[in-house]
């Protein structure tokens, strides 16, 4: 198996490689850059030629490609034009929020799916499968954006039981225990509402696959054996019926880190979604080439995770 | 069970069917309103100008600009300021540095100006430091007073105000400030490139008295051309000037010598200040303020909630009318913002060698007769009843209502009138020649007018397409751009490229505080993006800021002038003015929304919880 992931880790070089390369010049083809949303009398048009010498946005992108190239083989990933700090900086401050969002959010995820998909797979067609199948039809059909603002709506602003913006009560001290609550209670909300989503595939995975799994032979020997119903689901049907999603589970970690625009700018919540929202709409390449360069990362890492948990969960298969 | 899958393909089916069908209705619906937009767009135009302005029509003479006070204030407590913005503030908080204007809104409470302006922004001895102008007006001396001091108790000097230039002027800067105003400072410049150390026109006389000379003598320095803001030296002394913007005296614990200190800063989200008991206009009755971003999609909701009690910094005033009646706690504010939109003419192009305009006599949009019938052709007050309800109005000049002593009212701007437009455009020769209803030039030939837009909100293309319709109602063919609207980045690099396919274009501009519009119509001004210039342009720009014009009343003679100039020639033509609302919760007294206005000490709150509807 070491191999295998050697393998697959060499071959993301070049991939990563050519993601960047087209990035950059994808970021170079937008028109303006990072100071061209500067058009103000009261500045003077020379002071901004002068900083766009400085920070070498007049060199051709091939130039501007290799220093930037040449900065992150240093570790450097280069400052933002648009917040005046080092973008390692600035990233590291939106990955603790969305993280924490992620975390959240897939701690909800799973809570809401194991039991969902087990019932509704055990009990099927019965009027609980069909009010929990309901639900997840439900769900599929309502874009998560829209769903999000009734969220926030209802228990935001009306019932007032979740603040409504932002990632921490302002004054509150970093590194306090009612620090990390209160950032904990910021992500509650968009947490929840990602979770009620996201959650219905899952279910539907978790139950499909437990039909499909009670009608196989060694669940009619196990019963034969004389195995309780509950020790039959617990310990044969349900371990059987992971497999898919934890396939999945490798895929999710990559959101990790990715965040998601919608509800991120929903919620103003500023994690790494709105940061590579904000990156594009106002040019700032430096943070958005950097974002990219790391999403892209993180996608090819969670692809080749999600094939080490599945080969570890299911012993049949095995990666050569 | 071969019945059952019968009737499941049939399903399928029927759901296929009513995809196709739903959107080809919807595609015909388009269709009728492209065609049919011109006809109801006219009739409902002129129902709606019969049937009442009391119908969802406002107009800025009925907002206060100062908060109506609903009793006594108490004792302290804390105000909640919202930040209207859609995306995080920067955090880069400092004067020096700042490029944002989110930025300037989070460093207002706790630093400011040493000069206080009034309300034609032109300085006054009202400030922390008050000034004196030299006979020939090249020298000022300013003294700061004695009770002005930072927030860690060392008191604002002299020093502390040079450090300021020396700081923008220095080689190493990485701001954006360093412009005209600074190069005239006398030995400015061997500073900025590195062969003095010291800038020789600014001399430190004692530890509260600062004496400036300019090469020459310009009005504008005082209209906001003085670098008013001084810089704690002893704070920052030790930082690199290149290291600067990012060190956590900028962005984490910046100090200032306004009325507030920054308590707190969660980057980007919000700030948390307390009540600085020594500020040099006493201290506030507020114990804190709480800044937080709110987003113009839920800043309604979060001034009904009472979580914000002002929201500043641009509230979105086209939500008004919707909220207008529920928001009962709170008080709506309303200024005339010092902005205006406009219809540029592209009449030349800009040459970057010698960093001037050349303005084209062959232009397409150079015979002046057609700008002006183009002018006449629209009705922008129905654009800012139509799409802004009144909230926006029929502008007339390029010095706008903001600048009340600047601002020529008596100017006669052409206005809405297509039988006149349609008798200039007759005796300019615009004749409709191969009878087609569209004029052609008088020369005979085809007339387009490309005309480029910008995208932005939901009026942007409705208002766009009636432009192009009220053309056409002259017979005139202008045509979007690519058909379409641009996005503000590709529209202004177009637009500043003298793209040879633009003719006209929409823009707006914010101005500055300064009423010199030498930045925006000189021949030397890269944003003179009509490319226009005369010699009687340059005269009258000229003359406002030359010395004879620190007599404001000469000054205010010239700039009235200058406005007659522009709509007898027609570089650009202004649409619409603007108002800019400020919605602040009951509970708040001692505020106000005019521009000029800076008195956080004497805002207070009458109960310590926000006011909620009712």
């Amino acid at each position: 198996m070491w191999k295998f992931i050697v393998r697959r880790l060499l071959i993301t070089i070049p991939q990563i490689i050519i993601l960047s390369i087209i990035v950059f010049i994808l970021a170079q083809m937008m028109p303006g850059d990072a100071l061209s949303g500067l058009i103000d009398p009261s500045i003077d048009p020379a002071a901004v030629e002068q900083q766009r010498e400085r920070l070498g946005l007049n060199n051709p992108w091939y130039i501007q490609y290799v220093d930037w190239v040449g900065g992150i083989l240093q570790g450097d990933f280069g400052q933002s034009f648009r917040f005046k700090m080092p973008v390692t900086e600035l990233i590291g401050q939106r990955m603790v929020n969305t993280v924490l969002l992620s975390v959240v959010t897939l701690i909800f995820t799973y809570l809401i799916a194991l039991p969902l998909g087990l019932i509704s797979g055990r009990f099927n067609d019965t009027l609980l499968d069909q009010a929990i199948t309901g639900y997840t039809y439900i769900g599929f059909a309502t874009p998560l954006f829209i769903f999000s603002l009734f969220m926030l709506w209802i228990f935001g602003y009306n019932l007032g039981w979740f603040p409504t913006s932002g990632s921490v009560a302002p004054g509150t001290e970093p590194g306090t225990i009612a620090y990390w609550l209160s950032k904990v209670y910021h992500a509650l909300l968009p947490g929840i509402s990602i979770a009620l989503i996201q959650v219905v595939s899952t279910v539907q995975y978790l139950r499909s696959e437990i039909i499909d799994t009670k009608q196989k032979d060694f669940i009619i020997t196990a019963r034969a054996k004389g195995a309780g119903e509950q020790r039959v689901y617990n310990k044969h049907i349900f371990r059987n019926s992971l497999l898919p999603i934890a396939a999945f589970f490798g895929w999710e970690i990559t959101t990790l880190i990715t965040g998601t625009v919608f509800v991120e700018k929903i919620f103003s919540y500023p994690g790494m979604g709105l940061l590579f929202l904000e990156s594009i709409t106002q040019r700032d390449f430096s943070v958005a080439n950097s974002l990219v360069l790391l999403f892209g990362t993180a996608q090819i890492m969670g692809a080749l995770l999600s094939d080490i948990i599945l080969s570890i969960v299911d012993p049949r298969i095995r990666i050569k | 069970m071969k019945k059952a899958s019968l009737s499941k393909l049939l399903l399928a089916m029927m759901l296929m069917l009513i995809l196709v069908l739903a959107a080809c209705s919807s595609g015909s619906d388009d269709n009728a309103e492209g065609d049919g937009g011109s006809d109801d767009g006219t009739e409902e135009g002129t129902d709606e100008g019969e049937g009442g302005s009391e119908d969802g029509i406002y107009s800025i003479d009925d907002f206060p600009a100062a908060k109506t006070d609903a009793g006594e204030a108490i004792d302290g407590g804390t105000l909640n300021y919202g930040l209207v913005n859609s995306s995080v503030f920067e955090g880069i908080l400092n004067w020096n540095f700042y490029q944002g204007n989110p930025d300037a809104h989070v460093i207002q409470f706790f630093d400011e100006s040493l000069l206080s302006a009034d309300e034609n922004f032109t300085y006054t001895q009202d400030g922390a430091a008050t000034f004196e102008t030299s006979e020939d007006n090249r020298t000022f001396t300013f003294t700061i007073g004695d009770n002005v001091n930072w927030h860690d108790g060392e008191p604002v000097t002299a020093e502390d105000w040079l450090y300021s230039y020396e700081i923008i002027g220095h080689p190493d800067y990485t701001g954006i400030r360093y412009d005209a105003s600074f190069r005239n400072i006398e030995g400015m410049d061997e500073y900025h490139s590195g062969d003095a150390d010291t800038i020789s026109g600014i001399e430190v006389i004692d530890d509260k008295t600062l004496e400036i000379s300019y090469k020459e003598a310009w009005p504008s320095l005082l209209a906001g051309g003085i670098w008013a803001y001084a810089t704690p030296k002893h704070i920052f002394e030790d930082i690199p000037i290149a290291e600067m913007e990012e060190s956590a005296e900028v962005r984490q614990n910046p100090i200032g010598m306004g009325p507030f200190k920054v308590e707190s800063v969660v980057p980007g989200e919000s700030v948390t200040y307390t009540a600085n008991e020594d500020y040099w206009k006493g201290a506030p009755k507020l114990d804190g303020v709480t800044l937080t971003v709110v987003s113009p999609e839920t800043v309604v909701q979060a001034l009904e909630s009472g979580e914000i009690d002002i929201a500043g910094g641009g509230f979105p005033t086209d939500q008004y009318p919707d909220v207008e009646e529920s928001l009962t706690n709170v008080e709506f504010l309303g200024v005339i913002d010092n902005a205006y939109t406009y219809i540029g003419f592209k009449l030349g192009h800009w040459d970057a060698d010698s960093s001037e305009v050349v303005t084209d006599p062959d232009a397409k949009m150079a015979d002046v007769e057609l700008r002006r019938a183009m002018w006449h052709a629209v009705d922008n007050n129905a654009v800012g009843e139509r799409f802004y309800n009144g909230l926006r109005w029929n502008a007339t000049t390029l010095i706008g209502p903001a600048y009340p002593d600047f601002y020529n009212d008596e100017v006669e701007a052409p206005t809405y009138d297509p039988d006149e437009a349609n008798r200039i455009l007759d005796e300019a020769g615009y004749e409709d020649v191969d009878g087609d209803g569209i004029r052609e030039n008088p020369d005979g030939e085809e007339l387009v007018i490309n005309f480029a837009s910008m995208e932005g909100g939901d009026t942007a293309e409705p208002i766009a397409n009636y432009y192009i319709q009220a053309w056409e109602a002259v017979g005139l063919k202008v045509e979007l751009l690519d058909g379409r609207l641009h996005e503000f980045n590709a529209f202004y690099d177009r637009v500043e490229a003298d793209d040879p396919d633009i003719d006209i274009y929409q823009a707006a501009w914010s101005t500055g505080s300064d009423v010199d519009p030498s930045g925006l119509y000189g021949k030397e001004a890269p944003f003179n993006y009509s490319r226009y210039s005369s010699e009687e342009n340059d005269r009258l720009i000229a003359e406002g800021n030359s010395e004879e014009s620190f007599e404001v009343e000469h000054r205010q003679e010239v700039y009235k002038e200058w406005q007659e100039l522009m709509v007898q020639d027609i570089p650009v033509f202004p649409t619409v003015y603007r108002a800019a609302l400020t919605p602040v919760n009951e509970r708040v007294t001692g505020y106000s929304a005019a521009l000029d206005w800076s008195e956080w000490q004497e805002v207070g709150v009458t109960q310590e919880d926000p006011v909620l509807p009712e």
